[in-house]
């Protein structure tokens, strides 16, 4: 392997940590943005309402 | 069956069916020297005799458009029932090596009933056997449903369930003769793991193409869930089967990786394959079957996607809680305990999420065994991923692992959350696929609901107990400094406990039997007693259409 | 943000690709430095490679799923170097492909099994476990004792641990089938060059003491007994274990 054993350990602990940050962040704020909750709630509205056959 | 298929689909699958008759009569004859001939002979059968059933039914007359007017759902309805075999096939198996650490004498002089050998045959049915089936049969519901959309074509949901039954079969019926490759949870040799790899991509392929022709523009959060299961088990499956085989004529093969590489491989492997396989998947079942089921909204749609990318992110870095004080370096142990204990928060928002759509149809719970079954498997799936975070702490994982500890952990998981939403799914969905107004037997749901839950709770008991006493006798010193208790004074102290875990096991495998019945008889248009609860239509009789499974 | 969001949902192949990215980077960043791993693994410049005979007792120990009864990892805790030996080194896992560490112990580890025992005592406890062990409830293998051993494709096995990079020479594949016949055979010709190919310590014994046959109990046993043995790595900085 070219990449050396410690190098791959900084990436692992440095960027890791700050990824997850990012990631976690990214879906708060796209679960929270106001105008997606109402596709949110008809999403989950939709389910309980599903008639038996494909739309056309 | 095959009257389903277009013309077109029928020459497919006899041109798939020869490739694969040839494949098979090409090991048999090269490896005829070794056990894999014996697999090609098996899989050359197979693939005649699906070949003959397509044959015989070739020149019936083809499907009429009015077809695309109809979700597809015989692939669903077939897939479920080979989910009952296996789990009461596996279930008894795994019954069965409970005794054996009761009564060891009962192996016939024979490898093929040795502990060793039976329980991947245990763990593969369960988890391959019936929770494949289960998520591969629920998965082309939720994904038409949710879509509004037909499964594309008629061939490849067929290709993917029989494909993957095959695989299975290929899987047990190998361990018995002894072909292993000791790789907990990824047993199978690398025949078997390139024809899953075949079926794989098919069905994530067939997911895609339902996905694309979708009438609905949001993708409902059930689907993300069965996507990440699909996606995530090829990757894993993949990396941790690759190995180099002895030669084409032998089933035998080395793993690629060793040593600490290859026990982190497996166990990142292992880990994941709860997060995906037997977490994602079914949480895609639980968010589907439970609102639609109970008749309310899931109740926070937003905590849903953020337990999803939490799990999707998280998992993967908790692996290495398995390999604690090894020879796996210190600071790996260290990152998976951490994520291991960060994990537990997208874990009780997917549970409490479940349970707060519940909240106010309490009555409904009461009443109806099969929202029951749901409501306890999401207790047992926040009880289970608690307990998880809790032994991945090194002080507990240094008493916990190696025990009974691990085994009583992972049937709460398995048992109480996986086996018990799948039932819930089961009974909500049966009468919906056959066309039926109920179950035919109410009454029989609750017994299955008693015995399962019963079954559960002596099992988890019965292994905590005997994890923690064993871990401790190992660990005891005594006033001179030496250690007290000797490997088979532990062993003695198990009995009591194995014992009571065999009669747990067995009450639940009794349970999947009771279910296997009721739905069978439900596919078959009987009805036993009239509804008791009041909230309920009478009883009409639906016209008793007599199906075959398989029609 | 969020409408970027909107169209990867859209768009299903986007969708499937945010998954991998996703759980794909988390799990790479983590797994990278484990292909690397293998620079923190200690030297052991002696470390010989399995026999044949030992390898065939090896795939016996697989095809009879021991390891899910026997773990073969003594971890760094005290009272487990108390009970089992020096804690298990990496480097001693170096050619266990693939590893047998285990994850469940209904019988004790076997990392550092080998000598503890004489070859009839494993003979007999295998046989039946109970007539050595009251208590045991491990399974009995009388049948290994009557299953002569397929010896005569071990080259191939060899060479193929050789393609995921166990140093067996050619010598060695060459010779793999008589080393076999060779180990368990101490008085016949096959056994002359043994030694010399994997070193003065191998043991060459009859190992279930029945004469003039190989069987799949005499592969077992000469594994059982090289368990722990290949390096004394972990002898020689005295292993200290945290509590
Ligand atoms: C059902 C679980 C189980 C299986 C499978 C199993 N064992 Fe055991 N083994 C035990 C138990 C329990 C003991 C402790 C009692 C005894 O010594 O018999 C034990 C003890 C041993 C011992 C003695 C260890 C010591 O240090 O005293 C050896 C050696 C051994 N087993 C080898 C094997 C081999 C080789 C196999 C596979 C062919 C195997 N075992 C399969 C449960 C099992």
């Amino acid at each position: 392997m070219d990449i050396d054993h410690n190098i791959a350990v900084v990436v692992a602990k440095s960027f890791g940590l700050f990824y997850l940050i990012a990631l976690s962040i990214g879906v708060l704020v796209y679960v929270y943005w106001p105008s997606n909750g109402k596709r949110f709630d008809d999403a989950a509205k939709n389910v309980i309402h599903d008639e038996d056959a494909p739309w056309h | 069956m095959v009257s389903q298929l277009t013309r077109n689909e029928r020459q497919l699958a006899l041109v798939i069916l020869s490739a694969l008759a040839l494949c098979g009569l090409a090991m048999a004859a090269i490896g005829r020297d070794d056990l894999i001939g014996g697999h090609g002979a098996f899989i050359l059968l197979a693939s005649l005799g699906m070949g003959f059933v397509v044959t015989s039914g070739y020149y019936h007359a083809e499907p009429s458009d009015e077809r695309l007017a109809h979700y597809y759902d015989d692939p669903s309805k077939v897939g479920i029932v080979l989910a009952m075999i296996w789990v009461v096939f596996g279930l008894f198996i795994g019954d069965w090596v409970a005794w054996l650490l009761v009564y060891p004498e009962m192996t016939f002089d024979g490898g093929w009933a040795s502990f060793g050998r039976l329980r991947p045959i245990h763990t593969t049915a369960v988890i391959f056997g019936f929770g494949g089936n289960a998520l591969i049969a629920t998965s082309f519901h939720v994904l038409q449903r949710t879509s509004r959309a037909r499964l594309p074509d008629q061939l490849s949901p067929w290709f993917v369930l029989l494909g993957y039954n095959l695989f299975c079969l290929l899987a047990v019926t190998g361990y018995s003769m002894g072909l292993t490759q000791s790789k907990e949870y990824a047993e199978p040799e690398w025949y078997a793991d390139i024809w899953l790899v075949i079926v794989w991509v098919t069905y994530f392929v067939l997911y895609l193409r339902t996905l694309a022709r979708r009438k609905e523009p949001h993708i409902y959060v059930a689907n993300w869930y069965y996507m990440a299961f699909i996606l995530v088990v090829a990757v894993l499956h993949i990396v941790n089967n690759l190995a180099v085989p002895v030669s084409i004529a032998h089933a035998k093969s080395y793993s690629l990786f060793s040593g600490v590489q290859d026990a982190m491989t497996q166990w990142w492997y292992g880990h994941n394959a709860v997060a995906f396989f037997l977490t994602a998947g079914f949480l895609g079942m639980m968010y589907y079957y439970l609102p639609k089921k109970a008749g309310r909204p899931i109740f926070s749609y937003r905590m849903s996607i953020i337990s999803f990318w939490g799990i999707t992110f998280m998992y993967m870095w908790a692996g290495s809680h398995h390999l604690h004080y090894t020879a796996l370096p210190q600071w790996v142990q260290t990152l998976g305990v951490t994520f291991s204990v960060m994990l537990l928060v997208p874990s009780w928002a997917s549970a409490g999420n479940a349970l707060l759509t519940l909240n106010g149809a309490w009555h409904k719970v009461r009443d109806d065994a099969t929202l029951r079954f749901m409501m306890v498997a999401a207790i047992f799936y926040g009880l289970s991923t608690f307990e998880g975070s809790f032994m991945a702490i090194r002080p507990v994982n240094a008493l916990s692992h190696y025990t009974d500890w691990t085994v009583g952990h992972v049937h709460a998981g398995a048992l109480g959350w996986v086996a018990l939403i799948t039932f819930g799914s089961f009974y909500s969905v049966v009468p919906w696929l056959w066309k039926r107004e109920r179950m035919y037997s109410a009454k029989l749901v609750e017994l299955h609901f008693w015995l399962a839950l019963a079954g559960t709770i002596i099992y988890v008991f019965a292994m905590w107990n005997s994890g923690i006493i064993q871990g401790l006798m190992w660990r005891t010193y005594n006033d001179s400094g030496t250690l007290a208790y000797s490997f088979v004074d532990s062993l003695i102290a198990m009995r009591p406990y194995y014992i009571a875990r065999a009669i747990g096991g067995l009450l639940f495998l009794i349970g999947a039997a009771v279910g296997f019945y009721n739905i069978w008889m439900t596919a078959r248009g009987a009805l036993e007693e009239s509804p008791t609860n009041a909230d309920r239509p009478a009883a009409v009789p639906v016209a008793a259409r007599t199906i075959e499974a398989g029609e | 943000m969020f409408g970027l969001h909107y169209k990867l949902e859209r768009n299903t192949i986007g969708f499937a690709l945010a998954v991998i990215v996703v759980a794909g980077i988390g799990g790479f960043v983590e797994i990278a430095p484990l292909f690397t791993v293998d620079e923190t693994v200690e030297e052991a410049p002696n470390m010989r490679v399995y026999t044949p005979l030992e390898l065939a007792g090896r795939n016996i120990y697989i095809r009879e799923g021991c390891y899910a009864c026997h773990s073969q990892m003594i971890r760094t805790l005290r009272d487990e170097v108390e009970r089992y030996g020096p804690y298990s080194l990496a480097v001693e896992s170096k050619y266990d492909h693939p590893m047998l560490w285990g994850s469940k112990r209904t019988g004790p580890d076997i990392a550092r099994l080998g000598g503890k025992y004489s070859d009839q005592w494993h003979v007999a406890h295998l046989n039946n476990p109970r007539d050595v062990v009251p208590e045991s409830i491990m399974p009995s293998y009388a049948y290994l004792g009557r299953a002569e051993l397929k010896a005569n494709d071990l080259g191939l096995h060899l060479k193929a641990m050789r393609a995921v990079g166990v140093p067996y020479t050619d010598e060695m594949i060459a010779n793999a089938t008589s080393d076999t016949y060779g180990q368990a055979m101490p008085d016949s010709t096959f056994s002359s060059g043994l030694s010399k190919r994997y070193g003065d310590k191998t043991t060459v014994r009859d190992f279930d003491g029945v004469a003039g046959q190989v069987t799949e109990m005499d592969a077992l046993v000469a594994y059982l007994q090289i368990l722990g043995k290949l390096t004394d790595a972990a002898y020689s900085p005295v292993a200290k274990a945290e509590d």
